[in-house]
């Protein structure tokens, strides 16, 4: 497999910001999806891709595979007993507006989703993607999507309700 | 891969289809047009059911806001990083210490005939540091094309600034001084730059583009930025900022 083309490469540099956002779902936490987006390139400039990939494919499935090795090098349950912080950036330090505590409830039970539900609703609610384009960047079946993406909202109305509800 | 849910899979039918997964495929416009109208039309007869749509498409919009909006941009090394053709891995020093980084390594690609390690006192230096180069490390910003011109006439490019190991501050630079081209790695040590190590290069040009006419002997600046560096090459606004407070 050579290097990238550099019809590839304007592609991936097009594709960075999703690719971002992707990390970030999951990842969970900021700097880990900055490290996951510099080795998802770094490793995409080093074995390259095929000719006729589909580059946002090929780089989201090379992402989540090196997401996959990483989580599973790590103490799972060291990582998740970690679920009190917040994704970082999405306003902690000034929740001084009613709108940016939403968010800083968003981010928190975000983080609370199971890595897989996350992923499906960012793909879906975020990217736009249909079910069927998020189940082929995500390999899994459509009704698969359906099923994450649903669970992923109910989670998430049902947490928010239960945060708002907490803190009255 | 991640854990497989593939129990809980809805059935495109519908028949085990709950509110809850209607009211989300309504939203990501998945229903077809027979289930549609019949949410629709509970959806005007049912406010709690109208509620929970509210809810959801609202929290949909918290989740896009965060994500597109109050997320971290994608950092801007990595651009010029795949744009360009020509990259050399350094090794990182990061909270996944098992990973490289790579940066930025030149331009063009060049080809290396001599390398000195200036650090052996008894060989010769062709690139003592003198006042304009130094103040040309110390000033100009990194490029991806064109030439500073020294008072004497040399041409300097410096091609990207990183981190050492020891915490000081390095720069690789190319030089051309007549028909000598060079290339090498200065360190910022007290507030002097003290070349780390420099060799001639032999510049080939092939159409349009400078080709490599030897890979192995390039690799030998590259391996010295791979031992030295603890990070990836600083991107411009970091360097200018760099520049800018004097180091």
């Amino acid at each position: 497999m050579a290097s990238l083309t550099a019809q590839q490469r304007k592609d991936l540099i097009e594709e960075l910001p999703r690719l971002k956002r992707f990390c970030l779902s999951l990842t969970s936490d900021p700097a880990d999806a900055d490290d996951l987006l510099q080795i998802t390139v770094e490793r995409l400039l080093e074995k390259g891709m095929p000719k006729d990939a589909h580059v946002a494919k090929w780089s989201h499935r090379v992402c989540r595979n090196l997401w996959i090795d990483e989580i599973r090098s790590r103490d799972v349950r060291s990582r998740y007993a970690q679920s009190e912080s917040v994704i970082e950036g999405a306003g902690t330090t000034s929740a001084t507006t009613d709108e940016s505590l939403q968010l800083d409830r968003v981010s928190a039970a975000m983080e609370r989703l199971p890595p897989e539900q996350r992923a499906a609703l960012v793909q879906v609610a975020v990217e736009g993607c249909s079910y069927a384009e998020a189940a082929a960047l995500l390999e899994v079946p459509i009704g698969t999507i359906m099923s994450r993406v649903a669970r992923a909202r109910k989670a998430l109305a049902e947490d928010l309700e239960w945060s708002a509800e907490r803190e009255a | 891969m991640m854990s497989d849910d593939r129990q809980n899979v809805v059935d495109m039918d519908g028949t085990r289809v709950d509110d809850d997964h209607l009211l989300s495929m309504y939203v990501d416009n998945e229903l077809d047009a027979e289930r549609t109208i019949a949410l629709v039309s509970r959806l005007r007869n049912e406010p709690r059911l109208r509620a929970r749509l509210e809810v959801m498409e609202a929290n949909d919009q918290r989740v896009r806001k965060l994500f597109v909006e109050a997320v971290n941009p994608v950092p801007q090394h990595l651009i010029p990083m795949v744009a360009s053709e020509n990259v050399s891995v350094l090794r990182a020093t990061r909270r996944w210490q098992r990973w490289a980084s790579v940066a930025v390594a030149a331009s063009f690609a060049t080809a290396l005939a001599l390398v000195v390690d200036v650090s052996q006192t008894d060989v010769f230096n062709p690139m003592s540091m003198d006042p304009q180069l130094a103040r040309a490390l110390e000033e100009s910003p990194s490029r991806a094309t064109g030439w500073d011109i020294l008072d004497d006439d040399r041409q300097f490019r410096s091609v990207l600034t990183f981190p050492a190991a020891d915490g000081r501050w390095c720069r690789e630079f190319l030089l051309i001084q007549g028909e000598s081209h060079w290339r090498g790695v200065a360190c910022r040590d007290s507030g002097e730059w003290v070349n780390q190590v420099v060799g001639s290069e032999v510049f080939l040009e092939q159409e349009t583009q400078y080709r490599p006419a030897g890979a192995g002997d390039s690799e030998q600046v590259a391996r010295f930025i791979d031992e030295t560096a603890t990070d990836v090459a600083l991107g411009p606004q970091q360097e200018a900022t760099l520049i800018a407070s004097g180091w």
